[in-house]
C-alpha cells in the first residue's frame, strides 16, 4: 500500500517514468497480493474516456432491435442485467440474488435482490422484468429483438420479488444467457419507457452504475456516475466519455495523443496492436472469445451436393496464410465452431488437416468439373477474404466465382438458401446450445447448409437438457467430428477481441463477447 | 435586379422537386426495405410482407413519393425509425459542424489560393511561377485521408498541440472548437487551393493582358492599385464558380475527412442513414443539401452579377 503511494507520486512528480518500474510492479504484485491484500489501491475518482468504433443509434429494443458492440459498451454502463458473468464464464448473481430451475430446465425462478431504483426512481422489481420481456414480445411492437426471446413462452411476475421465466425448450444455462449487456436482457425503467414515449431512445434509464449526462450524435456520450447504485462502492470513476471513432488509424491517434484512455481495436489493426505491445505506457487487452467465423455450405446444390468436393474445399485451407494474408498473422485459425474462450474443449474435433494434394486428388475424383458462386461483403475485407480463397481453391483445380453483396442482403439470402457458400458468425454466447442448435438443428430455419442427420440431431437434442458438462461436451465435441467430416460447414478464424489501453487502466474484465465493461474500472 | 432574382428563385422549386424524385428512385433501388430493417434477419417473408403492408410500403412509388411530399409541404419531414430523432433536430444538430467546417476550409483555401495566384500571373513563367504550379500540382496529388494522417501523426501525436479527433461545441468552448477544426479544415483547404489558384491564376494573366490594364499602367497607378482593384475583379467570375460549387460539396458534408476526424457532420448522418436503411433521415438529409447547394449557387449567380454589370443589364 505505502509503496505504491510512494511510487506513484514519484511518478507523478516526474522522478521515475512509468515503462522503468513496470518489472518491480510485477515482481511486486506477487508478494503484496499475499502479504497486504490488493497491492493497488483502486483509487476512487477520475474520468475514463473511451474510443468506440461505431456511433450508438439508441436503446430502445422496440427501435434499434439489437444492440451492436458500441451499444452493448454503453448498455453495460447505464443498465444492469439479472446476471453477469465472472471471470470463469459462469453466471455470478446481480439483480437477481439466487436461481432454481426445474427438473426438466423449462422453468426458471429468480430472487431478485431488493431496494434497487432505477435511475429515474422506480423501484426495480419482478414486474419491472415482466414488463420489459413483455414489451420485447408483444407482435404488435414487431421488435426484431422478439426472435432472441421467442424461447421464453412467458416471463411472470410471481411477487414483487420473485420471477418466473417458462421456456418452450429446455435451457440448461439461462443465467447465463441472460448475462449479456444487450437489447433483450438490459432491463429498462418501463416509467422512462411510457413517459418519453419516442425521446426514450436516446434518453435510457437503467438501474446501472452509471447515468447518460448529456449525448451529441456522432461525437460524444458522457456519464456520470450514479450516486444511488445498489452497489456504488465498487465503482470507482466518476465520469466515463463514450466516443465513436470511425476510423481505426485516427482511434489510435487519439489514444496516443491522450485524447482517449482506452480504444476498442480488431485484428485488421495488427501494426496498431503490435505498436502498443511494445509500449510500455499501453496495454493491450485480448479476449478469446467463444465463436468463430464460420462458412456454410449449400449442400443441396452441385457440385457441393458431393461429400468430396466438399471436404476437398476444406482440406485446401492453409489457414495460418490466410492468417498471414488479411490480418498479419494475427488472426487465430480455427478448427471447430467453439473457439478457445469456450468450455467445450475437444481432444479430437475430427477437423480434416491441410492437405492440398489430397485435395486435389479428391476433385479429380469427382470427374467433373468444380464450379460455384461464394458471397463476400462488398468491402474491401470481404474482397481480401474472396480472393485468398479463391487462390488456395484454383490450387486444387476448383474454380470459385466471388459474389460481392451488400452487408445487409447476406442474412435473407442465407435465410432463402439463395447461394453456394455464404459467410455467417458463430457470435460468442455464454451458452453453445443457441448457436449450434440454431445452425445445424435439421429442422431450424437457419440450418443453412440444408443438411440432414437424425444423429446430429439427436446429439444437439441431448446437450440441450443435460446439465452435466462433461457429458455436454463429450456432445458438442461429436457434433463437430460429424460436421467436420461430412464438411458442411468450415470454420476459418476462431472470434478475437482487441482493446488497447493506457496502462494505468485498470479493472477492465475479460471481454466476452467483445464488449469492454468499464464499470467497474479504475485509473491507477 | 428584382426580376433577376425572382426568376432565379423559382428555379429553386423545379431543382429541389426533381432531387427528392431522384432520391427517392435510388433509395427504393437500394436491396432491403424499412420493414425488413426494423424486422431484421430472421424474420419469415409473411410477416415482412405485413409489416409492409401496415407502413404502406407496398404502395406503388409515386404514392409514397406524393405521401413524402404532402408531409414536407407541411413542414412534416418525418422521423427516423431507428433513433427516433426527428429530420430537424438530426439535422439542426449536425449542420453547425458541416458548415463550420466549410467556412474554415474554403477560407483558408482562399486565404492561400488568392494571394499565391496573383503572385504568379505577376510573374508568369518566372521560377516562383513554376514552381508554385508544381507544388499545386503535387498537392492535387494527395489524396486528403493521406494528409489528414499525416497531420495527425505530426500535430497531435508527436507535437500534442491539437487534438486529433472531435468536436466541441463552440458555445461551450470557443477556443476549444476552433482548435478542434483547425486539422480537418486544413486537410480540405489543402486540396482547395491548387484548384482555386490555378483558376484564378489563368484568368488573372488574360485579364493583365487588357488594354485597360496598360491604360492604368500608363496612368502611373501603383501596381498593388492596378492588381487588387482594377485586375482582381474581372478575373473572379472562374473563381467565384468554382468556389460557390466547393461549398455546395462542403454543406453536404465531407465523409472522409469527417470520419478520420470524427467529427458529427454532416456526411457521416447521410452515410450511417444509407447503411441503416434509415430512409426518412437520408430523404430529409439530402432535400437540405440539393436546397443548400441550389442557394449557394443562387448566390453565386448574384455575385456575377455584382462582378459583371453585363450580366445585371441582361446583355450578356
Amino acid at each position: 500500500m505505502m509503496k505504491s503511494m510512494i511510487r506513484s507520486a514519484m511518478i507523478r512528480s516526474g522522478v521515475i517514468r512509468p515503462g522503468v518500474i513496470r518489472s518491480a510492479t510485477l515482481a511486486c504484485a506477487a508478494v503484496c497480493m499475499a502479504l497486504a491484500g490488493p497491492a493497488l489501491a483502486q483509487k476512487k475518482g477520475g474520468t475514463l474516456t473511451v474510443g468506440l468504433e461505431l456511433d450508438i443509434p439508441g436503446f430502445d429494443p422496440l427501435k434499434v432491435g439489437v444492440y451492436d458492440t458500441s451499444a452493448n459498451v454503453a448498455a453495460a454502463l447505464i443498465f444492469d442485467n439479472l446476471a453477469t458473468l465472472g471471470d470463469d464464464g459462469k453466471a455470478k448473481p446481480k439483480l437477481a440474488e439466487s436461481w432454481t430451475h426445474s427438473d426438466d430446465y423449462k422453468t426458471w425462478t429468480f430472487k431478485l435482490r431488493p431496494n434497487v431504483k432505477f435511475q429515474d426512481g422506480t423501484p426495480f422489481n419482478a414486474q419491472a422484468v415482466a414488463w420489459n420481456y413483455a414489451r420485447q414480445k408483444d407482435p404488435k411492437n414487431n421488435c426484431r429483438c422478439a426472435f432472441y426471446v421467442a424461447n421464453f413462452l412467458s416471463v411472470e411476475a410471481k411477487d414483487d420479488l420473485t420471477v418466473v421465466y417458462n421456456l418452450k425448450d429446455p435451457a440448461v444455462d439461462l443465467p447465463a444467457l441472460l448475462t449479456r449487456p444487450d437489447q433483450n436482457s438490459s432491463m429498462q425503467s418501463p416509467t422512462a419507457v411510457q413517459a418519453k414515449g419516442d425521446d426514450y431512445n436516446r434518453n435510457p434509464v437503467g438501474t446501472g452504475p452509471f447515468m447518460v449526462k448529456s449525448w451529441t450524435a456522432g461525437d460524444r456520450m458522457v456519464l456520470e456516475r450514479n450516486p444511488n447504485y445498489w452497489n456504488k462502492d465498487a465503482i470507482k470513476l466518476d465520469r466515463i466519455v463514450l466516443r465513436p471513432l470511425p476510423d481505426s488509424q485516427s482511434r489510435f491517434a487519439s489514444l496516443q495523443s491522450g485524447e482517449t484512455d482506452v480504444v476498442w481495436a480488431d485484428e485488421f489493426e495488427a501494426d496498431n496492436i503490435a505498436k502498443a505491445r511494445k509500449d510500455a505506457s499501453k496495454q493491450v487487452l485480448v479476449y478469446a472469445g467463444s465463436g468463430a467465423a464460420v462458412n456454410a455450405i449449400n449442400t443441396k446444390v452441385p457440385p457441393l451436393d458431393d461429400v468430396r468436393v466438399r471436404q476437398a474445399l476444406v482440406m485446401a485451407l492453409d489457414r495460418p496464410l490466410m492468417s498471414q494474408a488479411i490480418t498479419n498473422g494475427l488472426a487465430r485459425p480455427a478448427s471447430n465452431p467453439y473457439g478457445d474462450g469456450s468450455w467445450v474443449k475437444c481432444k479430437d474435433d475430427g477437423a480434416l488437416p491441410f492437405d492440398a494434394v489430397k485435395a486435389a486428388a479428391l476433385i479429380k475424383d469427382y470427374g467433373k468439373p468444380v464450379k460455384f458462386k461464394m458471397l463476400f461483403t462488398a468491402t474491401p475485407r470481404g474482397r481480401a477474404n474472396g480472393q485468398v480463397l479463391q487462390q488456395l481453391w484454383k490450387k486444387i483445380g476448383v474454380d470459385m466465382e466471388i459474389e460481392q453483396v451488400d452487408q445487409a442482403t447476406i442474412p435473407p439470402r442465407a435465410f432463402q438458401r439463395k447461394f453456394d457458400i455464404t459467410p455467417w458468425r458463430i457470435v460468442d454466447f455464454p451458452d453453445p446450445d443457441v448457436q449450434m442448435f440454431a445452425n445445424f438443428y435439421s429442422k431450424s430455419p437457419l440450418n443453412l447448409a440444408n443438411y440432414t442427420n437424425p444423429e446430429l440431431d439427436k446429439l444437439l437434442e441431448h446437450a440441450r437438457v443435460t446439465a452435466d458438462e462433461a457429458k455436454r461436451i463429450d456432445d458438442y465435441c461429436a457434433v463437430s467430428r460429424l460436421i467436420n467430416h461430412e464438411a458442411t460447414w468450415f470454420w476459418t478464424f476462431q472470434n478475437t477481441y482487441y482493446a488497447i489501453a493506457k496502462a494505468k487502466v485498470k479493472g477492465i474484465p475479460k471481454m466476452f463477447g467483445g464488449i469492454i465493461d468499464v464499470s467497474h474500472a479504475w485509473l491507477q | 435586379m428584382i426580376r433577376f432574382v425572382g426568376r432565379r428563385l423559382l428555379h429553386l422549386l423545379p431543382v429541389l422537386l426533381a432531387v427528392s424524385l431522384f432520391t427517392f428512385l435510388i433509395a427504393s433501388l437500394l436491396p432491403g426495405d424499412l420493414a425488413s430493417t426494423i424486422l431484421g434477419d430472421q424474420a419469415t417473408p409473411e410477416k415482412v410482407a405485413a409489416l409492409r403492408a401496415q407502413m404502406g410500403l407496398d404502395l406503388p412509388l409515386w404514392q409514397r413519393f406524393l405521401h413524402w411530399l404532402w408531409g414536407v409541404l407541411h413542414g412534416d419531414l418525418g422521423r427516423s425509425f431507428r433513433t427516433g430523432e426527428t429530420v430537424l433536430s438530426a439535422v439542426a444538430d449536425r449542420l453547425p459542424v458541416s458548415l463550420e467546417l466549410m467556412v474554415m476550409a474554403e477560407g483558408l483555401g482562399l486565404l492561400i489560393g488568392i494571394p499565391l495566384a496573383i503572385l504568379c500571373a505577376v510573374k508568369q513563367g518566372s521560377g516562383v511561377d513554376r514552381f508554385l504550379t508544381g507544388l499545386a500540382f503535387g498537392k492535387l496529388s494527395l489524396p486528403p485521408f493521406m494528409v489528414a494522417i499525416l497531420l495527425i501523426y505530426l500535430f497531435a501525436v508527436q507535437l500534442g498541440w491539437l487534438p486529433a479527433t472531435g468536436w466541441v461545441p463552440f458555445a461551450e468552448d470557443p477556443i476549444g472548437n476552433l482548435r478542434s477544426f483547425v486539422l480537418p479544415a486544413v486537410t480540405l483547404a489543402f486540396a482547395e487551393w491548387p484548384v482555386l489558384m490555378r483558376v484564378l491564376r489563368s484568368d488573372m494573366i488574360a485579364t493583365l493582358q487588357e488594354d485597360y490594364i496598360a491604360m492604368a499602367k500608363a496612368k502611373g497607378l501603383t501596381p498593388a492599385r492596378i492588381l487588387l482593384v482594377h485586375a482582381l475583379k474581372p478575373s473572379s467570375l472562374t473563381l467565384v464558380t468554382v468556389t460557390g460549387i466547393n461549398i455546395g460539396r462542403l454543406i453536404g458534408g465531407t465523409l472522409i475527412v469527417e470520419t478520420i476526424f470524427a467529427l458529427p457532420g454532416i456526411g457521416r448522418l447521410l452515410v450511417g442513414a444509407i447503411y441503416a436503411r434509415d430512409f426518412i433521415i437520408l430523404q430529409g438529409v439530402v432535400l437540405f443539401v440539393a436546397a443548400g447547394f441550389v442557394i449557394v449557387n443562387f448566390i453565386v449567380d448574384m455575385l456575377y452579377a455584382v462582378l459583371d454589370p453585363r450580366i445585371r443589364h441582361g446583355r450578356a
